[in-house]
């Protein structure tokens, strides 16, 4: 019948991913809101440069990143014995790398939306950084983060260009949805390819209900105004 | 939460894993993304022949294998659709000229509409006026469109089907315009066709009229399992490997 | 006792400033602009001055020579901001326990009666946004003093109230200080409030203190 290796892989590498961006994406939006220092300006223009570079391009670039001669294949390799080209943790790092602008870009206007006299009377109050950061910032930021992470997962979910390029297309180890589906297309089996979108699609709609409501639920009084 | 039993259902699948026995080497062979179905055919028994080795095969367009293999990418033997790939990484010193051979072949056909009565019988008949338009690959990028053009070349009557010609980003395109009857007529390859019913080949081009349309098939020298890659190669182009080529339509060197 | 002496540039002037508070309400009275906040975030932490040194009691809170820095967070400098900054993520209890740092069990109990003295405890259950003005600074008022500080720091609190609630508000503001006996250094570019509030006075004018340090106000 149907394989459905392609589902559960997709949906490891998503999962996966939606991890490290979220950690990722937020520590990041977070430094970059409250630091100031020279050449910011230029780390933000990289941290988003995924976004504008052609899936394609982006996994070129860490193919020879991670490959034999790149500096970060060689240092994975030398000091850990690890090869990350052709296995699902690349096609996991792909999706990262993809997706990752998407989480920043929304946890940063989070942030920024979140009043800093609320963050100093946190601190007056005798809150500590961290403190004033899980119990004031974040839930004030949360709705913006979970858009983000609505966002960047759909991306992930959908990511061929690049996990083509650093993972291979190796059935039942790396074949994702995307890959799965363009690859059927064109052999010809329109059928089986359909399938996989239908599901995909069920898939991510799936999650983005859920995280509304999860979200709905969460903040009751305070936001309903 | 409600939501946390569907949630760890999902996370349980996600980290299963197969839990076949482990074998004492794993190759991997990087194909053209058109021997899908033979190289998996040929995978599956070759693992029940030697249990002890397991293949995995990564299938995509041969340039992108190739620059995958120039970076390093941990494959043993490499199946191109074009000679071209295997000649920069044989100029690389990246695989092993001594081993280089023809797995495949493959021919170039002109397919119609089952359906349609379009007087087509042979290539010639591309250039009869009654024939308003036939489909090919785009000549620069897709390698069946290049062969194409070598045969209306060879024949005459490049011009005159140029003046009628639609161009396709890739084979699936071609056959698409036919199977709708937007064409009266495509050019690809004999093993294109049988992914599609309601075409069917009008005729074969003669094999001079054009540069041999080969898949090369070659190991690679940083490959750690050259003895066993050498086995799996051999095998390949074996007795079962051409039984199942000319099964699936390919051509045998 | 409250001793600020601080400078620090800023866009259009420097910022000098040098007086002392004892447990008594001190204005810090001045246009728009002139560095009053700048003042009360500095003493607060909120904001490094460029030199000079601010002590309290014993403590000193930041000194330039020798370098002393306290965080704000160990300041135990009350604040009430000029909107009152409440948690709108949580309700009038929460936003009150915020700084209770006592165990649970007291921090409860001590709340019962906060909420009672500024005669809030209705709304104990209610979330800021449902709030009306004069309602929100009391409750940014516990919620300040709650925390327990060494000196309360209001930055013009009362702005945004009409002229009843203010008188109302300001009432509230004196009858806390009979309790609690620590200094307050309250903000504001209203006269009339500044001269009903204020034990003594300080005259802020684009960064510069005029008149000496000791103003007669109120108290005199």
């Amino acid at each position: 019948m149907i394989d459905w290796s392609p589902v559960l892989l997709s949906l490891r590498v998503g999962l996966s991913a939606l991890v490290v961006i979220f950690v990722l994406g937020t520590l990041a939006a977070r430094a970059m809101t409250r630091r100031h220092f020279p050449g910011k300006d230029v780390v933000d223009g990289l941290l988003v440069l995924p976004l504008v570079l052609p899936p394609v391009v982006t996994g070129f670039l860490l193919l020879v990143l991670l490959g034999r001669n790149g500096p970060v294949g060689r240092f994975l390799e030398g000091a850990f014995g690890v090869r990350l080209l052709f296995t699902l943790h690349a096609a996991v790092l792909a999706a990262v790398v993809v997706a990752f602008p998407l989480m920043y870009q929304s946890a940063k206007a989070a942030f920024q939306s979140v009043d800093t006299r609320l963050e100093d009377a946190a601190r007056t109050l005798g809150a500590g950084e961290a403190r004033v950061f899980l119990t004031v910032t974040l839930p004030l930021a949360w709705p913006g983060l979970v858009a983000g992470t609505v966002l960047s997962f759909a991306r992930s979910l959908g990511e061929f260009g690049a996990t083509v390029m650093v993972a291979g297309n190796i059935p039942g180890e790396t074949t994702t949805v995307p890959l799965a589906i363009f690859f059927l297309a064109d052999a010809g089996d329109l059928r089986a390819a359909g399938i996989y979108a239908l599901v995909i699609s069920a898939l991510s709609m799936a999650m983005v209900v859920a995280l509304n409501v999860w979200t709905r639920r969460r903040r009751p009084g305070w936001m309903r105004r | 939460m409600r939501f946390r039993p569907p949630f760890l259902l999902v996370l349980a699948l996600v980290s299963c894993r197969d839990r076949a026995p482990a074998p004492r080497v794993t190759l991997t062979v990087a194909a053209a993304a058109s021997l899908y179905e033979v190289v998996t055919e040929l995978d599956s028994l070759y693992r029940t022949e030697h249990p002890d080795v397991a293949v995995r095969a990564t299938f995509g367009a041969s340039g992108a294998l190739r620059q995958q293999i120039e970076q390093g990418a941990p494959v043993d033997v490499f199946i191109s659709a074009s000679e071209r790939h295997v000649d920069a990484l044989q100029r690389a010193g990246m695989v092993d000229p001594r081993s280089r051979r023809v797995f495949a072949g493959n021919e170039l056909v002109v397919v119609a509409r089952m359906s349609a009565a379009t007087g087509i019988y042979s290539f010639q008949d591309l250039a009869l006026p009654q024939v308003q338009r036939v489909a090919l690959g785009a000549p620069a990028s897709v390698p069946a469109g290049e062969y194409a053009e070598q045969v209306l070349r060879s024949l005459g009557i490049a011009e005159a089907v140029a003046r009628k010609a639609v161009y396709a980003q890739n084979v699936r395109q071609v056959l698409a315009y036919v199977e709708r009857g937007q064409v009266d007529a495509g050019i690809v390859y004999l093993t294109d066709v049988r992914a599609v019913r309601g075409v069917w080949v009008v005729a074969t081009a003669p094999p001079a009229s054009h540069a041999p349309i080969t898949y090369p098939l070659v190991l690679v020298s940083r490959s750690p399992h050259h003895e066993d890659a050498r086995a799996y190669a051999a095998f390949l182009l074996g007795p079962r490997g051409r039984e199942v080529l000319a099964r699936r339509g390919f051509s045998l060197p | 006792m409250l001793t600020v002496r601080a400078r620090k540039r800023l866009p259009h002037f420097t910022l000098e400033v040098d007086f002392a508070v004892r447990d008594e309400i001190l204005v810090l009275f001045g246009p728009s602009g002139a560095g009053k906040t700048m003042t009360l975030r500095m003493i607060a932490g909120l904001e490094r001055p460029d030199g000079g040194e601010i002590r309290l009691g014993e403590r000193v809170l930041y000194a330039r020579e020798p370098r002393a820095w306290v965080p704000p967070r160990a300041r135990r400098c009350g604040f009430v901001f000029q909107d009152a900054a409440l948690f709108p993520h949580l309700d009038v209890s929460r936003n009150v326990l915020y700084g209770a740092s006592d165990g649970a069990a007291e921090a409860r109990e001590r709340l019962g009666g906060l909420l009672g003295r500024f005669r809030i405890a209705h709304l104990a259950d209610r979330w800021p946004s449902q709030l009306s003005g004069g309602e929100v600074q009391r409750v940014a008022l516990a919620r300040a003093l709650m925390a327990d500080p060494d000196v309360l720091l209001l930055d013009e609190p009362f702005s945004s109230l009409d002229a009843e609630a203010r008188l109302a508000a300001q009432d509230v503001v004196l009858q806390a200080h009979e309790t609690w006996r620590i200094p307050f250094v309250f903000v504001t570019h209203d006269r009339a409030e500044a001269e009903r509030m204020g034990d003594r006075m300080l005259f802020l004018r684009e960064g510069r203190q005029v008149d000496g340090p000791e103003v007669p106000g109120r108290g005199d």
